[in-house]
């Protein structure tokens, strides 16, 4: 075990409301951290002087007034005053969604919006300051295929066969997921093309809700059990808690788009010998 | 021969229904079966008395007036307030016009600390979490068109509510309403400040001389003013259970009466002027016996610990606020639900005023939807479902009652342990409440995540959803606007007035026997601002550190 995380956890402002600082405060501890609590009513430069002084790993910020905008882009500026950016600062409290982008060009790294696990931040901190400690994660081996969702395959295929000159490998129907798939293969990896077998197919109200195009990207991994095992201790939204059989015999599960930004990653595991 | 309580009660509601006539000349249910005024248990024994008792009578369990709501209902009093004077004002203005009938005033975080929009601590909260009054002006320009010898308002202000409540005298006179005739209430009530909500600005001892020297102005010259409102509201909202947060608020009202007792004012001069405000959360019928076990114990400690005559100064009448933290930012529709149930529980519970919670206040400030759905709730449950036809319908059923007795018991070993520190004030002071309050708020949020207590559509029932309602916002160039027009009431005022009143101020505040008020009241008039009424303060009494 490397040394302690040390958290400075502050209260920008003149807000009193503390009941969330202090549950983090708590449950950073309860983590095995060091947790500085500078109480209410702190200046951005009086937060930057004692993370500075205290020698913190990261400040945790929680505002409830709705002066987020305004005070915790000050605070990153008073860590540069110091030279001190290399603090990282993250941020909590009722601050709307549309604020978050703002917030994260000014340089906050994170934001965690009302609802979140307290377990969520003590892990994302703890990522954020020492992920040599946190279990290693070797990448994904390779890009396995790229999703397209497509209204019939018939109409699709002749663009990937005659226009792009691509080889089909093949069509299979995957009732688990209520598809019909085409496979092409494109140097180490292929793209998959998905036609809804039914109306209560993913791939139906995917179609209905955004139109055709791309669907997901599917990485190829060699530890898929272990890895959801993983990604769940670390809060991971999911949508497969567990490996269930997709097309080519593979084991695939995939992620929320919560966890990446709005793409859907597939994770996929093809045991030797098939590809 | 004493008459029997019962006919007490009989001799009470004719009284009452002359001056307050019931709604309706027959309460009937769908079915045309009538409703009563009260129901009663088989025998009426000495226990149904002692415990329960008649509505109006000590003590007071089944609610503090004969009729309750079949003569009138709970003041619907919604909390509003960001940004300007004015835009507040129009606000203020739409609710009247929607049928509510008290106003509720939120202000800004440099206003309740007591610093001017333009002090480098207000940077960035200026007209954020309730409107931002700097002078005389601004709370001119926040009740313009606004009658005040016919509205009642309530102001959430506690550390400078002296200068606050001056302001608002001042604005009376300006409109010829003499002080005598002003309604209302100041929240006024320091010590769960420094238990819970934060916004506090001197130390204990001076804040306690400010709230005795308000009891005693008031009990002379606002008399239908209410002096405080020692709220459990914020207590419940840090994190407590429904045990603490009774056991807490009374246990400060405790500590207020003891501190106007020491300066010097009779119980009866000053108890009938105690207002309290309690929280509505999720636990429906432990939240109907909390509010009837507050107030039998409270008749019963005025009556007996510390002799009150008066049945006034035995009441506990309060106001009620939904639950905020109860609130959830995902699916927020779903918060109108639990809203409902807590303000039903509210009104079971006998409240005499309430504040229903807006859907996105989890996400921000109500918008104006928002906020006449919080509303329309409330009038729903007053005209539709009939459980203001009847007074108290809850008692006698055997969970309420018993959870009640047990409630009792543990408020009372609280209270124990607080008169073991010496009082309120010592136990704050040494942060009993507040660690007390911490470990329940750590418990609830370890449930919660453990999904041993569910909250749907946040540990449970979770759908995938955007959040970006259309939400208020406060304009960026509020500040900027309010900071100006500070600077040109500063300039046209007569500064050497302003000056000679703060001295006035200052001088008075060393002599711990003066009543600051009537001070105050003249540097208000003066278009002196918060900021410096309270600069004058800090100066005399120090600031608190939490």
């Amino acid at each position: 075990m490397g040394k302690k995380i040390r958290a400075l956890i502050a209260k920008p402002g003149l807000d009193g409301h503390d009941r969330g600082a202090l549950i983090i405060a708590q449950t950073l501890r309860d983590h095995g951290m060091e947790v500085i609590y500078t109480g209410l009513r702190q200046s951005p430069a009086q937060i930057a002087q004692a993370a500075v002084q205290e020698d913190v790993d990261v400040i945790g910020l929680s505002s409830l007034s709705g002066a987020h905008r305004s005070l915790f882009p000050k605070v990153v500026e008073q860590l540069k005053e110091r030279q001190a950016e290399d603090i990282p600062v993250i941020g909590g409290g009722v601050i709307p969604a549309e604020d978050i982008p703002f917030l994260e060009e000014k340089g906050v790294q994170k934001v965690f919006t009302p609802g979140t696990p307290t377990e969520y931040i003590a892990a994302y901190i703890k990522q954020l300051v020492t992920p040599e400690e946190v279990k290693e994660t070797t990448p994904p081996e390779k890009i396995s295929h790229i999703g397209i969702a497509v209204k019939s395959l018939e109409k699709t295929i002749p663009f990937y066969d005659q226009i792009l000159g691509l080889n089909l490998k093949g069509v299979e129907e995957v009732p688990s997921e209520g598809v019909k798939v085409a496979f092409f293969e494109i140097g180490e990896t292929s793209i998959e093309l998905l036609e809804p077998l039914s109306e209560q197919s993913p791939i139906y109200k995917f179609v209905e809700k955004k139109g055709e195009g791309i669907h997901h990207i599917a990485l190829e991994v060699s530890d898929l059990k272990d890895r959801l095992q993983h990604y769940r201790d670390q809060d991971v939204p999911l949508i497969n808690e567990e490996p269930k059989e997709g097309a080519n015999g593979a084991e695939i599960a995939f992620l929320h788009p919560r966890a990446a930004n709005g793409v859907l990653y597939e994770l996929c595991h093809h045991r030797k010998g098939e590809s | 021969m004493t008459k029997n309580p019962k006919q007490e009660w009989e001799e009470a509601v004719n009284k009452t229904v002359q001056r307050f006539p019931e709604r309706k000349e027959t309460f009937t249910t769908s079915s045309d079966i009538e409703v009563d005024r009260l129901y009663l248990p088989e025998k009426e024994d000495e226990k149904y008395v002692e415990k329960l008792g008649f509505p109006g009578q000590y003590p007071y369990t089944r609610g503090i007036q004969p009729t309750m709501y079949r003569s009138r209902f709970w003041t619907m009093r919604q909390y509003a307030g960001f940004g300007s004077a004015k835009e507040t004002n129009e606000r203020f203005r739409y609710l009247l016009e929607q049928g509510q009938t008290g106003l509720s005033v939120a202000f800004d975080l440099p206003t309740q600390i007591g610093y001017d929009s333009d002090d480098p601590m207000s940077d960035g909260e200026v007209g954020k979490v309730g409107v931002a009054i700097d002078t005389l002006q601004d709370m001119e320009d926040l009740l313009e068109g606004i009658p005040l010898n016919q509205v009642s308002t309530s102001m959430t202000i506690n550390a400078p509510a002296s200068v606050l409540l001056c302001m608002y005298i001042a604005v009376g006179e300006k409109q010829g309403v003499a002080k005598e005739s002003l309604t209302g209430t100041i929240q006024n009530d320091i010590l769960k400040e420094y238990i819970a909500r934060g916004t506090y600005i001197f130390p204990p001892k001076p804040s306690m001389r400010l709230i005795t020297n308000i009891f005693k102005y008031c009990e002379q010259y606002v008399p239908k003013f209410n002096t405080i409102s020692i709220s459990g509201y914020h207590i419940r909202e840090a994190g407590s259970t429904a045990v603490q947060e009774v056991a807490f608020t009374l246990a400060n009202g405790m500590a207020y009466v003891d501190a106007a007792l020491e300066s010097g004012l009779e119980i009866d001069q000053f108890a009938p002027r105690l207002a309290f405000f309690f929280n509505a959360h999720n636990n429906f019928f432990e939240e109907i016996a909390k509010f009837r076990v507050a107030r039998r114990l409270w008749a019963k400690i005025m009556r007996e610990k510390y002799g009150a005559k008066n049945p006034k100064s035995w009441k506990l009448r309060f106001h009620t606020q939904t639950g905020g933290s109860t609130l959830t930012a995902q699916q927020p529709d779903n918060n109108i639900v639990r809203v409902t149930l807590q303000a039903l529980s509210a009104v079971l519970g006998g409240t005499q005023s309430l504040h229903t919670n807006s859907r996105d206040e989890a996400l921000a400030l109500p918008t104006e939807e928002s906020a006449r759905i919080a509303l329309r709730t409330q009038q729903i449950i007053a005209h539709e479902s009939g459980v203001a036809d009847t007074v108290d319908p809850i008692a006698g059923s055997y969970y309420v009652e018993s959870l009640m007795d047990q409630m009792e018991e543990e408020v009372e070993k609280y209270l124990g342990k607080i008169e073991e520190f010496g009082g309120a004030v010592q136990a704050v002071e040494e942060g009993y409440m507040q660690r007390e309050i911490h470990q329940a708020a750590y418990e609830t949020q370890k449930k919660m995540e453990n999904k041993e207590e569910i909250v749907v559509g946040l540990n449970q029932f979770e759908v995938d959803e955007e959040l970006h309602p259309d939400l208020l916002k406060v304009d960026e160039k509020l500040e900027r606007n309010q900071i100006n027009s500070l600077k040109d009431v500063k300039a046209k005022r007569d500064q050497e007035i302003v000056n000679k009143t703060l001295t006035r101020l200052e001088k008075a505040a060393k002599n711990s026997n003066e009543n600051l008020i009537p001070y105050i009241l003249e540097a208000v008039k003066a278009y002196a601002s918060v900021g410096e009424i309270c600069n004058v303060l800090r100066n005399q009494f120090g600031e608190y550190v939490g």
